[in-house]
């Protein structure tokens, strides 16, 4: 029954668009307190990599994993957000440091 | 570039290049696999990928972006077209320069250039500076050489082209010539290619006999890094284990640098083989490999030249090769640059 099965497929994609969406309002929450950090890690002259914190962002999920996300998963998805997350922090100390039109460019 | 980690990589030598990439300025796509990490480095930033491969932990380097930017074909995806007065270079015009190896006297550059302009050949080529490999060989006419084969190409209106030896040349030649050469021996000297660059004449830079294409780029990035855009590329041969021929022609290098590059390139058989029966052949393949023009050797007495005699052609075979390259740039889908044209 094609009928059926169609409006399923639609149901799912709009709870997977209205978590998407959520997400998206996280993820530029999350960037927002990225940026925080780097401007405090430049005002206090930090590296803005940090092994140590990134490697028990990514411990601190795999611990309170529920599935169905295995823990190779989320160590991958968290990396692409913290590989983000280091980025913006970067950019925003070297705008606030003077840096080229190239990186303010990067930023929009 | 991405950089791939050894299986028994500890956390803290992959941590250590990710410091290393991002104090290179790049941002770092960290991919942790069950075997194996991948560390991928974002930026157009270029670095030695050789001081990566000697970390510890590091199986891998591999470059994804040239080490050449400007003369790179992501940077302009048509072809560069260098225009030699009213003669274009990289167009549908396949353009081939003559002349002799060297000019020896006003009588023999003023019979060469009769040679040529007869023919229908748009532009005169000609040393007057002559980096011989040997000092006791003839060096040239030098300033008054190029003088004469100024004069010459403008009674017969031909465009000139001549290799430009130092820097400290560079006014004498921008008052003489349309197309400053740089030849084989001088494709790395990196001070030369810097000062060319500032100026605005089409350069004609030969690749080294022992360079690679991506050095020839390179070379290229030089005078272009200094705002001067309009370069020729010119494969002339290499060096290779084959003795028979004075050089090996590289004829893949045309469509390798028409794959990497936008600049046009012109292809030399007379220095490639070095022997004159062998000039004809080598500039119909590269016409039908795609080059953008030839640079020949011809002589209207080859058999006293005073240098290069062996390799420049008679008059009479430049004339039956332009009819040949006339037929093969048709079937090409190129036209051949003909002075002679109504």
């Amino acid at each position: 029954m094609p009928g059926r099965d169609g409006g399923d497929i639609w149901k799912w994609r709009r709870e997977i668009d209205d978590l998407d969406l959520q997400l998206l309002r996280l993820l530029n929450e999350r960037a927002g307190c990225a940026i925080a950090i780097g401007r405090i890690k430049r005002e206090l002259n930090i590296p803005v990599y940090d092994p140590d914190r990134e490697s028990e962002i990514v411990r601190l999920m795999i611990e309170h994993n529920t599935g169905p996300l295995d823990a190779e998963s989320l160590r991958r998805l968290f990396e692409r957000i913290i590989d983000e997350s280091r980025r913006i922090e970067r950019v925003t100390s070297e705008v606030k440091a003077g840096g080229n039109i190239r990186e303010r460019g990067e930023q929009k | 570039m991405i950089i791939v980690m050894e299986r028994w990589a500890t956390e803290s030598n992959i941590q250590a290049v990710v410091n290393r990439l991002i104090s290179d300025r790049f941002d770092v796509h960290r991919s942790t696999g069950v075997e194996m990490t991948v560390l991928g480095a974002v930026g157009s930033r270029v670095v030695e990928a050789g001081n990566y491969e000697l970390m510890n932990g590091v199986k891998e380097v591999v470059r994804v972006t040239k080490p050449y930017e400007l003369a790179n074909r992501a940077f302009r995806r048509e072809d560069t077209v260098v225009r030699v007065g009213d003669v274009a270079i990289g167009g549908k015009d396949i353009v081939v320069i003559a002349g002799p190896c060297s000019v020896e006297s006003e009588e023999q550059v003023n019979r060469a250039a009769d040679v040529v302009a007869k023919t229908g050949v748009r532009i005169l080529r000609g040393g007057a500076f002559k980096p011989r490999t040997s000092p006791h060989s003839f060096q040239g006419l030098g300033a008054e050489g190029l003088r004469l084969l100024s004069e010459a190409a403008k009674a017969r209106n031909l465009r000139v082209v001549s290799e430009v030896v130092d820097h400290t040349q560079i006014p004498l030649f921008l008052e003489y010539v349309d197309v400053l050469q740089v030849g084989a021996r001088n494709m790395q000297n990196y001070h030369l290619l810097r000062e060319l660059g500032k100026t605005r004449k089409p350069v004609l830079l030969k690749r080294g006999m022992a360079a690679t294409i991506e050095e020839l780029l390179q070379a290229a990035e030089y005078v272009m890094a200094g705002g001067n855009h309009q370069v020729i590329l010119c494969e002339r041969g290499i060096r290779t284990f084959e003795n028979y021929t004075r050089n090996t022609l590289d004829l893949s290098a045309i469509p390798v640098i028409k794959k990497l590059s936008h600049l046009p390139i012109v292809v030399d058989p007379s220095h490639a083989t070095g022997r004159r029966d062998k000039v004809p052949a080598m500039a119909r393949a590269a016409v039908a490999a795609g080059a953008d023009g030839l640079l020949i050797e011809v002589h209207p007495d080859p058999e006293h030249a005073l240098s290069d005699g062996a390799q420049s052609l008679f008059p009479q075979q430049l004339e039956q090769l332009m009819g040949q390259l006339k037929l093969i740039a048709g079937a090409v889908g190129r036209t051949l640059a003909n002075g002679l044209r109504p």
